[in-house]
């Protein structure tokens, strides 16, 4: 997989305990928007590299009729999503 | 009781390997740190200087307080970043944390450094030496950057150690291990010689931490006075000051100064730069609840010849207005008529502000202080740039000068351990 940390916009659903999973995203490719459904996240883990907190996901979904997968970011700090790496 | 034991961990190349790792948490393919590189500040507004530096920017000859410029000069690939001191705030704290697992007893010495009580923690979490080295793997592992552990009986023999051999290191120095590991370095080395104690031991024959502890006290004192004594005893290895958690430094003064992106010719334009000083440091001065007894005045010319004149107050005060104009009749006092680079306010002898004497001769002192509380007030709420004076409109100055960082208290080093 390669890093492509492009910001993306997202739906995602948080639990009663505040674990979030990314259910949709939305990206800009070639000038145009593409929505890409999450359908599995296979798991998910956390940093908090120079003390800044990052949720990373490990993520699967059909793409082009394509089994394809990537790694979303979640920053909770400022609430933004990235498309971490594909 | 044992004896101590006491940790000092530092962050090696702070601000630059902080910026590395924010910059690779962001998915930046280039790591800062094998690269030559710096945090420094603008050169625009003339305050490029390097304030931290990477190891290969180190082979440079790049020193650390030496202008951007010149460091350009020796590497023309070097990278220049600019800080963020609120971001490394965050990495402070997430490092203290960190530390907070090992010991109760954790002690902010600056924002990149920390002491730490190990004494009595070995019945729970083991040999020390091991401590510190599952310590130093779990920041490197959970924050992304590197730390020099120095492992002593006191706070400064733990700092000296800290700082033997860098990066990612652990090294003890322990008392027994001072004529060895301590001794050999030269004079400078030694925490609390400046450059000024430096030259006036060095003139004396003292070359090492050594030379200096082996000498007569009583010799030291008749050209050191009191601090003589302090460094035979640092350089011997005595200390017995306490690891103090969430310490706060009395504050003896509290200043302010700015290098002018331009040269001042005229003495409007350093009265405004004064009162965009002295705004600061009233609303310090006022928020730690203190008057202040005496105000002074530094000038730098643009030939870096600096000098200051400083009096003190018949009242004490802490009204913005009053320092303002005892500042510009001490500017008016000295100043040359040369053009100004750099210019800075500072008062002391603080006095509590809970009883104020009056004065006869002082006008609307009531008036000033309940001015001056509501400027605060919505300064405080609203942002420090919500109310300015109209003079600093379109004067190309900022109306609240200097400070890395304003509201939040930002830890520097001390002189003190």
């Amino acid at each position: 997989m390669k890093v492509v940390m492009k910001p993306i916009e997202v739906i995602a659903s948080f639990n009663l305990n505040g674990v979030s999973t990314p259910l949709k995203f939305r990206i800009i490719e070639n000038g145009f928007p593409v929505v890409i459904t999450v359908e599995h996240v296979s798991f998910r883990s956390e940093e908090k590299l120079a003390g800044n907190k990052m949720i990373t996901f490990r993520c699967q979904s059909m793409v082009k009729g394509l089994s394809k997968v990537f790694e979303l970011k979640f920053e909770p700090d400022s609430g933004k999503w990235f498309l971490f790496k594909i | 009781m044992g004896r101590r034991l006491i940790f000092h961990v530092d962050a090696n190349s702070a601000y630059l390997s902080w910026e590395a790792v924010r910059r690779l948490q962001y998915g930046d393919s280039l790591d800062l740190r094998t690269v030559p590189s710096v945090v420094g500040g603008n050169q625009e507004t003339r305050r490029g200087i390097v304030l931290a530096r990477s190891i290969p920017a180190k082979k440079y000859g790049i020193v650390t307080g030496e202008p951007v410029f010149s460091a350009r000069a020796k590497c023309p690939k070097l990278i220049v970043v600019p800080p963020d001191y609120y971001f490394y705030m965050q990495c402070s704290k997430a490092f203290g944390e960190v530390l907070q697992e090992y010991s109760p007893l954790v002690e902010q010495y600056s924002i990149d450094e920390y002491f730490l009580d190990y004494t009595g923690m070995v019945q729970t979490l083991g040999d020390p030496l091991q401590a510190a080295y599952r310590l130093k793997e779990q920041i490197k592992e959970e924050l992304g950057f590197t730390v020099n552990v120095g492992i002593s009986s006191n706070k400064l023999l733990a700092k000296m150690g800290s700082e033997l051999k860098k990066p990612d290191m652990v090294h003890t120095l322990f008392p027994e291990e001072i004529p060895y590991k301590m001794w050999p370095l030269p004079v400078e080395k030694l925490f609390g010689v400046g450059r000024a104690t430096a030259a006036k031991l060095r003139d004396r024959g003292i070359l090492t931490i050594g030379d200096l502890a082996n000498t007569d006290p009583q010799w030291l004192k008749s050209f050191l006075k009191s601090y003589g004594y302090l460094l035979w005893n640092f350089a011997n290895g005595q200390d017995e000051s306490p690891v103090i958690p969430n310490r706060r430094v009395a504050i003896k003064g509290i200043g302010n100064s700015t290098t002018i992106p331009f040269d001042v010719h005229d003495r409007q334009t350093a009265s405004l730069v004064l009162l965009s000083l002295v705004e600061s440091v009233g609303i310090r001065l006022r928020q730690a609840k203190y008057l202040a007894g005496l105000v002074a005045v530094s000038i730098k010319t643009n030939e870096f010849y600096s000098y200051s004149h400083q009096r003190k107050l018949s009242t004490p005060t802490d009204s913005t207005n009053r320092i303002h104009e005892i500042a510009c009749e001490l500017f008016d006092e000295i100043w040359r008529q040369e053009p100004i680079r750099h210019l800075g306010v500072r008062v002391a002898e603080l006095s509590s502000n809970s009883l104020i004497q009056a004065s006869i001769f002082e006008q609307d002192m009531e008036k000033q202080r309940a001015m001056d509380r509501a400027v605060d007030e919505i300064r405080s709420r609203y942002g420090l740039k919500s109310v300015m004076r109209a003079s600093f409109l379109h004067s190309g100055l900022s109306c609240i000068a200097g400070g890395t960082i304003t509201e939040e208290e930002y830890p520097l080093m001390s002189s003190l351990l």
